[in-house]
């Protein structure tokens, strides 16, 4: 480790050894299979509620004394940082531009420099949809379509990624919501990633397994991940992935982890104790069982086993 | 693609607008207009987002979920969501085309090209496909606009009208839905089908034959002749190489066969994973039984590209031998593709053995037939003439 940031190999062997990160006050716990967690208001939020909530999740994530220690132990000054937004849903069930803007601020505030924050989604039109006009002095850009020519191959999934992430991010940070997935089961961190490639409609067969996991496992976007976020103030328990109003209710939680397959794990035990709570079905009932957070967990990619996610409260 | 394209010039020129008034008019757009909003016939159209028209074939789900109707995946679509086509969205429980209208390739080919050698020979066909198809074969020559959303190619307004009058201009008294897959612009494939029939216009479809029944029928009647993928005789082929099933395709030749409408068939014989003899076989004794040994089949020639790139061409004597041994099976008109001079491009007689059209590449460079028999013998040669 040097500067305080982990490298690809220290992060996997903290991943996947749970060996205590050291040094520069970064990380002090184990991580894989670590989901923090803040409450956070749903609804609007002012700038410095929603700064406390992501602080206090960033710490409980990383184990760091300060959120911009836990982010430095993560990320690189000279990092440029992709933010992929799910927007899919429009503004009811998007990422609030303020938790996301938080978040961008902490980044910097832990060294990253602003012009090298990009906020993107699949298109800038969904991006001004869910509110992202004014995200200065950060950028936010759709992919609109600009595509590495290169196909990569991984596992069952043959695509052309965004150049965005191929050419110009250093390291990504996957910032979702928490939701109910028609064929998918669970939309949270790594659904996500469906949105940078261009052929996402083509790997939503068998509940989207194992394609999910073959997107995250393709190493243009394995290598660069650092961190998923999930602004869960509203959740929603069933009729996704669009937006059903009355199928939400206010979670209050920012949930951060730097295991990827973690945090899915932590999202999958959320929404079916909602379901049971409402009198539906488990997901694995409903015909939508998320059967590539097992998948992603076989690749080796994180901690899969509900058993073993730990929330940790920030 | 080796046909003639018709660039956005021309593509305005043969629909009947004019290229400088268009432009005046700032019809050279990034969006598609709004509902209600008319686009000029040629007018270039590229980005999102795009209206659409309500598909023909689908019923709702609960919770404003949809199931398709068209092909055989059914795919089941949360709202917002669209199926494995990338072509059909749901849109708040009622599902949409977004291809209606907006081709993606438009060029005007040879008919021996799609390749139809029972059909008008040396005729031309006015050839239009749209972004998206509803299988992913691992060695699609044409993946650049299949394997797409239609927002992420640039297409050109076409409604159906304007491809016949484009049709007519072009000296094409065929047109061809081709080049992606017609099953998921189906609703397209019919409109034009029926403007064609009324201007006395053929209309061809060549697919991969992974459609439900009835949207098949409703279609086949306008249907001049059908040319079916049949990607190979093994389902896991399908499941491995093509992500999609071997029983509906064959379910579909057997419907367009009983339905009267001319049938050929086109096998892309791909090195190691389709090419033995005992596949061949059982391909070559399932069309003789179940179609009729009269049925044209085509051995193409495959060319590595897409995510199949770590096979070489497939052999020459690869197709030699499956040609060979098709005929010897008793199919009566079995061909070699993408082999420019070989034997097997021409139509021999299967009665007396003469040599009725001579084909090269795509040229017809003689065609002996008489009102459709054998000149020398006088055997009823099966086909569209």
């Amino acid at each position: 480790m040097s500067g305080g940031r982990f490298s690809r190999r220290e992060l996997a062997a903290l991943l996947g050894l749970g060996l205590a990160a050291a040094g520069n006050g970064g990380a002090a716990a184990p991580l894989r299979g670590r989901v923090g967690v803040a409450p956070v208001k749903p609804g609007r939020l002012g700038a410095g509620e929603a700064g406390e909530a992501v602080a206090r999740a960033v710490r409980a994530a990383t184990g760091a004394r300060t959120a911009e220690a836990g982010l430095r132990a993560l990320f690189s000054p000279e990092d440029t940082v992709g933010i992929k937004l799910n927007c899919l849903a429009g503004r009811g069930m998007s990422p609030r531009p303020e938790v996301v803007l938080a978040f961008a601020r902490l980044l910097a505030r832990a060294g990253v420099r602003p012009e090298r924050i990009v906020l993107f989604e699949r298109s800038t039109r969904e991006l001004r949809r869910a509110g992202f006009t004014d995200c200065a002095p950060f950028s936010c850009e759709g992919i609109d379509n600009r595509w590495d020519p290169e196909i990569r191959t991984s596992g069952q999934i043959g695509s052309l990624f965004a150049r965005l992430v191929t050419r110009e991010c250093t390291a990504l940070v996957s910032f979702g919501v928490l939701k109910d997935h028609d064929l998918a089961g669970v939309s949270a961190g790594m659904k996500n990633w469906y949105g940078v490639i261009h052929n996402p409609n083509k790997y939503h067969d068998d509940n989207c397994d194992p394609f999910v996991a073959d997107v995250f496992r393709c190493p243009v976007v394995r290598d660069r991940f650092r961190l998923t976020v999930l602004d869960a103030g509203t959740a929603q328990y069933d009729g996704g992935p669009a937006y059903r109003p009355s199928a939400t209710w206010p979670l209050g939680l920012v949930a951060v982890s730097a295991d990827p397959v973690a945090v899915e794990a932590w999202g999958w035990r959320v929404i079916d104790a909602e379901r049971k709570r409402r009198g539906l079905p488990p997901l694995a009932a409903a015909d939508r069982t998320p059967r590539w957070i097992a998948t992603a967990a076989r690749y080796g990619l994180g901690e899969g086993d509900p058993a073993k996610v730990r929330e940790v409260r920030g | 693609m080796s046909g003639r394209r018709i660039d956005r010039r021309e593509a305005l020129r043969l629909a009947g607008g004019s290229w400088a008034a268009a432009a005046a008019a700032g019809s050279l757009v990034q969006l598609v207009p709004a509902a209600g909003e008319a686009y000029r016939p040629g007018q270039r159209v590229e980005g999102g987002p795009i209206e659409g028209i309500e598909a023909s074939w689908w019923k709702r789900l609960d919770g404003n979920r949809v199931e398709c109707g068209l092909c055989p995946r059914k795919c089941r679509v949360a709202d917002r969501e669209r199926g494995t086509c990338g072509a059909r969205e749901n849109r708040g429980g009622t599902y949409h085309s977004l291809v209606w209208g907006l081709a993606c390739a438009l060029h005007v080919d040879p008919v021996e090209k799609k390749p139809f050698f029972h059909v008008r020979p040396g005729s031309r066909a006015l050839s239009y496909a749209t972004a998206g198809c509803n299988v992913e074969c691992k060695f699609c020559q044409n993946w650049e606009i299949s394997q797409f959303r239609p927002e992420q190619v640039g297409s050109v307004w076409m409604p159906p009208d304007a491809m016949v009058m484009a049709a007519r201009r072009a000296g094409a008294p065929l047109v061809a839905a081709t080049y992606s897959e017609p099953v998921i612009f189906w609703e397209y494939v019919r409109d034009v089908s029926k403007a064609a029939r009324k201007a006395g216009i053929g209309s061809l479809v060549v697919s991969n034959g992974s459609i439900q029944e009835k949207p098949l029928l409703e279609v086949l009647p306008l249907l001049e002749a059908y040319k079916v993928d049949l990607k190979s005789f093994r389902e896991r082929f399908y499941r491995e190489v093509v992500r999609g099933e071997l029983r509906p395709v064959l379910d579909t030749l057997e419907r367009i066969r009983k339905a009267g409408v001319w049938l050929e068939i086109v096998v892309l014989i791909v090195p190691t994973l389709n090419d033995s003899d005992a596949e061949i076989r059982d391909l070559a004794r399932w069309v003789k039984a179940s179609l009729g040994p009269d049925v044209p089949v085509h051995f193409s020639r495959f060319h590595p590209t897409y995510r199949l790139t770590n096979l070489p061409p497939t052999p020459v004597a690869t197709l030699d031998r499956l040609w060979k041994l098709a005929k010897a099976e008793g199919l009566e008109f079995v061909y070699v593709g993408n082999v420019p001079g070989h034997p097997g491009e021409s139509t021999d007689c299967p009665g007396c053995g003469a040599r009725l059209i001579h084909r090269i590449g795509y040229r017809v460079l003689e065609n002996r037939l008489k009102k459709g028999r054998c000149p020398d013998c006088g055997r009823v040669i099966p086909g569209v003439w």
